[in-house]
């Protein structure tokens, strides 16, 4: 019998789930409609299952072990500025909203100054304005992901974004989830729909840090949509404690001529898991993804792409890291879709693993399909130790081991570091891989800081 | 002595290259290494830059009144050993004025000076980076990342400059260098000598050594010092090429 439980792509998830929402759901905002969309979703998401390995998507990534176990929303709890503080991004103008334990805390957030047209708004008040469009974006995303259902079955805290027609935001957008350990397990699934409208502009930063060790499970759904000649720069950092698991779903529309940017830095977490559904709608639409995570011993950071190409002329490169200490896991599944009648589409995905232990662990699934013609594509994945070559010159130098090689490490990220668009995001990122390192390196950048002071 | 060489077996992957090699070097003194493509010249040069892989088997290096062969690669850099390698290494994004400046650092600290400023750091980078024809833009890229070869080889010489060892170890830093740099190189060297430095000169060609002239020379022919001389040697050399040279010896 065990072996044919393990056999299976899916597993009944823990009835927890169900008698919770009966218990819960009933307080959540909303009248019927809403309550009914609650029901229907968790339905979903009982007919789905919860996938095991033998699920392709989920091939290397033990979920069940971590979710599927009772959990609870989080009580409210105070929130003090020093908590939030540290992760405060894009400067004293940028429009923000945090989010605890997926509830939005209006204390810290911060929508004033936005340009007419613009809406920053929680969920709970888009469903009273709009009723029929919050309805609407919900159900255009059924993914076929038992998580998606389970963030709509849950649907409580969120934001509904949307820039307006020709509207460039001077300033940037934060999106602080922050997550806090409790006694017992704590889960959250915020939801934010973002459109960036023709020929708007954003720069959007979207951070996830976790306060305290523990089980805690962050379940984020983020639905994007770039209208034609629109742009978006995603700037993305998530810094996870022991015991927190992070699932994003990110899925995202490009119109014609729209230009989307992404870099994302990971540090940390039991299970981080970034999931990207792109497609490129419109022809002339550019879209740029990078990504650096550094897992260490215990933690697992999985990056999934898809990409799809639907209409010609587009642009989209791909370049992912990781950093992979001993017994720390990176596994990597991009997947290129060039679909029928997207002509002249380039598109180039990498895929580079730094390995710093003999038990690092990464796994690499690169993938293109193309079904249309005069298309320019190409992928690869590296996994390769520190350049033994490299070391020596360094230490031929005068530099001691430790050193050389938080410099070579440093140099490897600092390439998709130097891609995030903010400074402050920048910066912060660059401070979480000194962390990394150790606090006796000092890097360019910081080197950099000292002086100008 | 500064570095005394007694009887030097050396194996790379359990292979004996170099077979009982012996040369003392005086503070002052500039001494070149000749040899036909893989005599070891190389491999000496590693062997004492403490690399990895280069397995020691038999025999002693002193350098100063240490025990080279005891100490870390980046002690012996610290010591003052200095070598410029054949095929510097591409570091793609380190930069190199940063790395200049930590290896500087790590060196003086070594030597319990203070860390330099960053004002005189640039001050001297700049000054070394124009006497040896090397541009600013070449400072700031990434470290010998799509550098030429001649200019990897005077990014080294560079590098020497700043660092100020007490025993430098060149291995082919004239080759792939037009005559133009190859004079600028060479004069880069005299500039350092110093009574109380040494040179160790791997090369293949005369030319070098007219400009910096040795005071030995040493022929190494399959992991062995088969002659030392003065600069006459290097002359021999050329006219008579290995071959004709490697005949006469075993006649
Ligand atoms: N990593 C290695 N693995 C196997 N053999 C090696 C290795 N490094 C050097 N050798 C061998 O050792 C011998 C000496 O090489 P070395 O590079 O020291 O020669 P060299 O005198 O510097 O030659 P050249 O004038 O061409 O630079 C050669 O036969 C070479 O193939
Ligand atoms: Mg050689």
């Amino acid at each position: 019998m065990a072996v044919v439980a393990s056999r299976r792509r899916r597993v009944d998830p823990d009835p927890s789930f169900f008698a919770l929402h009966r218990a819960i759901a009933p307080q959540l905002w909303g009248g019927a409609e809403w309550a009914a969309l609650r029901t229907r979703a968790l339905e979903r998401f009982r007919a789905l299952g919860i996938p095991t390995r033998r699920d392709e998507s989920w091939k290397f990534t033990d979920v069940v072990r971590i979710v599927n176990r009772p959990m609870r929303p989080a009580e409210p709890r105070p929130l003090p500025f020093a908590e939030v503080r540290p992760y405060l991004l894009g400067g004293s103008e940028a429009v923000r909203l945090v989010f605890l334990d997926g509830r939005l805390v209006p204390e810290w957030s911060r929508t004033e100054g936005l340009p007419a047209g613009a809406i920053v708004e929680s969920l709970a008040d888009t469903a009273r304005t709009r009723p029929e469009a919050l309805a609407r974006a919900l159900e255009a995303l059924d993914d076929g992901r038992a998580f998606t259902a389970l963030n709509a079955a849950f649907l409580d805290g969120g934001a509904w974004i949307e820039i307006p027609e020709g509207v460039a935001l001077a300033a940037p957008l934060q999106l602080l989830f922050l997550s806090a350990a409790r006694e017992e397990a704590v889960m959250a699934h915020p939801r934010c729909i973002l459109r960036v409208g023709r020929n708007a502009a954003l720069t959007l930063l979207e951070t996830h840090a976790g306060l305290g060790e523990g089980a805690v499970l962050a379940n984020v759904v983020l639905q994007l949509a770039l209208g034609e000649g629109a742009r978006l720069d995603h700037d993305r950092i998530a810094r996870a404690p022991r015991g927190h698991a992070l699932l994003v779903k990110l899925d995202g529309s490009l119109g014609a001529g729209a230009r989307y940017r992404q870099t994302t830095v990971v540090v940390g977490g039991a299970l981080v898991r970034n999931e990207h559904e792109v497609r490129i709608e419109g022809p002339e639409a550019e879209c740029l993804l990078s990504g650096v995570a550094m897992p260490r011993a215990g933690e697992q950071v999985d990056t999934l792409v898809r990409l799809h190409h639907c209409a010609g002329g587009s642009h989209s490169d791909q370049h992912f890291k990781s950093i992979v200490e001993d017994r720390g896991h990176h596994a990597f599944a991009g997947k290129i879709i060039v679909h029928r009648g997207a002509l002249k589409t380039n598109a180039y995905q990498k895929n580079d693993n730094l390995l710093l232990g003999a038990d690092a662990e990464v796994d690499t699934k690169p993938e293109l399909e193309i079904y249309a013609d005069d298309v320019k594509c190409s992928h690869g994945a590296t996994c390769g130790e520190l350049d033994a070559s490299a070391l020596f010159y360094l230490r031929a130098r005068g530099l001691d081991p430790e050193t050389a090689r938080a410099l070579l490490v440093y140099a490897f990220a600092e390439e998709v570091i130097a891609r995030l668009t903010e400074p402050s995001a920048r910066a912060f990122a660059e401070r979480m891989l000194l962390e990394r390192l150790g606090s006796d390196f000092v890097s360019p950048e910081s080197e950099l800081l000292a002086e100008a002071r | 002595m500064l570095l005394e060489i007694e009887n030097l077996h050396a194996s790379v992957e359990g292979k004996p290259i170099l077979k009982g090699v012996s040369l003392a070097i005086a503070p002052g003194e500039v001494h070149a290494i000749m040899g036909p493509n893989g005599s070891g010249k190389s491999t000496l040069a590693f062997v004492l830059a403490g690399r990895e892989g280069y397995e020691v088997t038999e025999g002693s290096i002193r350098f100063g009144d240490e025990d080279l062969l005891a100490m870390e690669p980046e002690e012996r850099a610290r010591a003052g050993l200095f070598l410029a390698m054949q095929y510097p290494v591409e570091i793609p994004g380190v930069g190199n004025l940063y790395f200049l400046r930590q290896a500087l650092n790590a060196i003086r600290k070594a030597r319990g000076l203070e860390e330099i400023s960053a004002a005189e750091f640039m001050r001297k980078a700049r000054e070394e980076a124009r006497r040896l024809g090397i541009g600013e833009d070449l400072l700031k890229r990434d470290l010998n990342v799509g550098f030429s070869g001649g200019e990897k080889k005077r990014n080294e010489i560079l590098q020497m400059a700043l660092l100020e060892p007490r025993l430098a170890v060149l291995d082919e830093t004239d080759s792939g260098l037009d005559i133009d740099a190859l004079r600028t190189v060479a004069e880069g060297v005299n500039r350092m000598r110093r009574p109380d430095r040494a040179f160790l000169v791997i090369t293949h060609y005369q030319r070098l050594l007219e400009y910096i002239v040795p005071d030995v020379v040493h022929v190494m022919v399959d992991g062995r010092i088969r002659r030392t001389g003065g600069p006459e040697l290097a002359r021999e050399l050329e006219e008579r090429g290995y071959e004709g040279f490697l005949g006469r010896l075993a006649a």
